[in-house]
């Protein structure tokens, strides 16, 4: 499996992606992340720790998701991004939108 | 006189990451790094997208044509396709994120011409093309040698 889910903390969920965030993978993660809006669940972790790239499509389904929760309150954080990601979050500034956690193993318990 | 190599696919976008890598391959040849092939990679995906997404406005409606060759400073790659005439020079730069913490902002959050954005950020040059033949796209990234101070 490329993405898992598994409840983090009460109120919070994570997702995991695998792989690489374009054409094919991009599409799956957009539908889990609109089943858990759907759900009510309004606080997002997604882990790219074993994400190997991304593109502007990928970008903009995190953006899509952060909107949505954000405006129900939530939040949408980002955790583990290597360096090629996070280079590719700040050329377009998305790195001041998020909430980037460098290390996916020292989540905050509440978002 | 340097060999050009082409590879030509149906504009779908599971074609892409096949030319992209066809691209990456030449851009290994010609001595790239580890960063410039992410830039060319990303580049190539990017124009690619585009020109299903804006030029066909959909996929299967026509081909695309990834072309690489390596030239003493630079390796060039030229896309090209029969879609609608797109000038990226008319697409703005998305804008700055600043405090991202107001409903406003939220809201307003423009996620288009990101994949120009990137193009134009990660490739030292980029030209535009519109003939009765379709569009050609020429993405420019120098080479090693053509950056440092000693070439002859």
């Amino acid at each position: 499996m490329n993405i898992q889910q598994e409840q983090h903390s009460e109120q919070q969920w994570l997702i995991r992606v695998a792989g690489r965030l374009d054409h094919e993978l991009t599409p799956q993660l957009n539908t889990i992340l609109n089943e858990h809006i759907e759900a009510g669940h309004y606080h997002l972790i997604v882990d790219l720790s074993q994400t190997t790239y991304i593109n502007s499509g990928g970008l903009r389904c995190l953006v899509s998701a952060w909107r949505k929760v954000r405006e129900n309150q939530g939040n949408l954080i980002l955790c583990g991004l290597n360096s090629r990601l996070m280079n590719t979050f700040s050329m377009v500034g998305f790195d001041k939108v998020f909430q980037i956690i460098t290390d996916c193993n020292q989540l905050p318990d509440n978002s | 006189m340097p060999t050009k190599h082409s590879l030509t696919v149906p504009g779908q976008y599971r074609e892409i990451r096949q030319l992209c890598q066809f691209v990456m391959d030449g851009a290994k040849e010609a001595g790239l790094d580890e960063t410039a092939l992410f830039h060319v990679e990303l580049a190539c995906d990017e124009a690619c997208t585009n020109i299903i997404e804006h030029g066909y406005q959909g996929e299967g409606k026509g081909t695309i044509t990834v072309s690489w060759e390596i030239v003493p400073d630079a390796f060039v790659i030229t896309i090209h396709d029969n879609g609608r005439a797109f000038d990226p020079d008319e697409v703005p730069p998305p804008p700055e994120f600043d405090d991202t913490n107001t409903a406003a902002n939220i809201k307003n959050l423009k996620t288009g011409g990101l994949g120009l954005h990137f193009i134009r950020s990660l490739m030292d040059s980029v030209h535009y093309q519109f003939s009765p033949n379709g569009n050609t796209l020429t993405l420019i990234k120098k080479r090693p040698s053509a950056k440092g101070s000693n070439t002859s």
